[in-house]
């Protein structure tokens, strides 16, 4: 593999990932998730009791604001609180908590590449330290197409600068099941095989975002099993950091 | 990544799972009554788990996910420490930390009837049991246990309450005692009220006494018993 990302990283390799949950004293449910040099703190209120207007009451709302690092909020921040909103929304179990709002606020600390992902995954981190009912979690992964054509995973910011066409993906994490995989016929594929939300800005061929998914599901298992690692190692009122440093 | 046994089914009990996991499949088991507590739900065929947490299993059937949160998911026959946020013509409006404010009929007290409603101000604190719970609905209290006696429910007067997670309030109720309370309760002499909802209430004579209990109590989450010992001892030989 060509080794030629400013920051000596091969294709597949993701950056220093950490995950702190319980950050914050006065949420009900907080986590801190960080890419590299990308940080993204995630509080979650709730549910509380009343609605929004314009929305359905026989399920539970869900309500995200984005805070950008710096300056106002504008139409990108829409955008994101938007993509959070039904990305958030699929895997959430609605229903079970019928005219509740669940407030989610994002918090950029630093932006250095694949920001949407990064926030994704840390909003999905706070839900389950806030207890919300999920159907399950999502994790999110950022891939973008470098020059030669080939796929290149979890840019930073240089590189999701240069480059002509990216994609952010979130699947589905990966479920352990007591059911014996290969005995039973599986008519309806598994969860684990879907994709929850695709972002794509730019120009790229299909062949290309083909690619982008196959490598994209690849490596969403890792993250399912780091998060899945971060849980266990989290004890009542300590916030243990899990760092995992990924190689393929 | 690591390899999942194809050869026999993993048993998910007393292990850590994560939303979405597969605990039981229930077309294995036929003819069998399983009862789900909190964080399980059923999916056709399957248990799948809902919160993350510790999955338990008692005898003969009941499957629960254990978890400490801050926001509390209200169970009938639960004990709470509601607080007083409105008054109506013939419930009070109590918030008890869940998803949606309960309601506290004004005559369900110790010979309550319309002549001797209590007045409680906004922002007091009562000591109450969960009667009704169910999704979607407010939940609704009372001040009398099932046979109507008062038994201690009811305003908790003076003292100091603090917020706590769901899971230490369950640890302060186990039985039997648990070792903060039980060293604590050597030396100095308080009353203490706990809500399952993650609400403590301490009192005792002296404020330095009442603030010495709440923070041991507050430091005690995280600690095993031996720990919770040893942190007392040594907050008692600070203040002695």
């Amino acid at each position: 593999m060509e080794v030629d990302r400013a920051d000596g990283r091969t294709r597949n390799q993701l950056r220093s990932l950490a995950c702190t949950r319980g950050t914050l004293n006065r949420a009900h449910g907080s986590a801190t998730w960080s890419q590299g040099e990308t940080k993204v703190f995630a509080a979650v209120f709730g549910p509380k009791a009343g609605m929004k207007k314009n929305e359905n009451p026989e399920k539970a709302c869900i309500e995200v604001i984005w805070k950008p690092k710096t300056g106002q909020i504008g139409k990108p921040e829409k955008e994101y609180e938007m993509i959070l909103k039904t990305t958030l929304q699929s895997i959430c179990l609605l229903t079970v908590n019928p005219n509740t709002t669940t407030s989610i606020i994002v918090q950029v600390v630093n932006d250095d590449g694949a920001l949407l992902p990064c926030a994704i995954n840390a909003a999905c981190a706070a839900l389950v330290d806030a207890g919300i009912p999920l159907k399950h979690l999502a994790v999110a992964i950022c891939c973008c197409l470098a020059d030669g054509g080939y796929v290149i995973l979890d840019p930073c910011k240089l590189e999701e600068q240069r480059t002509k066409a990216f994609a952010y993906l979130v699947f589905p994490n990966s479920l352990a099941s007591v059911r014996r995989k290969g005995l039973l016929q599986v008519e309806v594929e598994p969860v684990e095989h879907g994709i929850i939300t695709s972002v794509t800005r730019g120009v790229m061929p299909v062949e290309d975002y083909l690619r982008c998914l196959e490598r994209g599901r690849a490596v969403s298992a890792k993250l399912s099993e780091f998060l899945r690692r971060s849980m266990q190692l989290q004890a009542p009122s300590e916030s243990p950091t899990a760092v995992f440093e990924t190689h393929s | 990544m690591e390899a999942k046994p194809l050869d026999s089914p993993t048993n998910f009990v007393n292990q850590l799972v994560v939303p979405g996991d597969v605990v039981l499949d229930l077309s294995t088991m036929a003819n069998q009554t399983i009862k789900l507590g909190g964080g399980l739900r059923q999916d056709c065929d399957s248990i799948t788990v809902m919160k993350a947490g510790k999955l338990r299993f008692t005898k003969p059937n009941k499957y629960w996910v254990e978890s400490s949160q801050k926001r509390y998911v209200p169970c009938v026959g639960d004990t709470v420490l509601g607080i007083v946020v409105d008054t109506r013509a013939d419930n009070f409006l109590v918030d008890i930390k869940g998803p949606a404010l309960a309601f506290l009929p004004v005559l369900s007290f110790e010979g309550g009837t319309r002549r001797n409603i209590p007045k409680f101000e906004v922002g007091t604190l009562l000591y109450v049991r969960v009667v009704k719970a169910n999704t979607g609905i407010n939940p609704e209290l009372s001040c009398t246990d099932a046979s109507g006696k008062a038994a201690e429910f009811g305003l908790l007067k003076d003292g100091y309450m603090f917020e706590s997670s769901t899971g230490l309030s369950r640890m302060l109720l186990s039985s039997p005692a648990c070792p903060v309370l039980e060293a604590l309760g050597k030396k100095l002499s308080f009353e203490t009220a706990v809500g399952l909802n993650g609400r403590v209430w301490v009192n005792a004579t002296s404020p330095s006494t009442i603030v010495l209990v709440s923070n041991a109590i507050m430091n005690s989450e995280s600690l095993s018993a031996v720990q919770q010992k040893i942190m007392v001892d040594r907050l008692l030989q600070r203040v002695q």
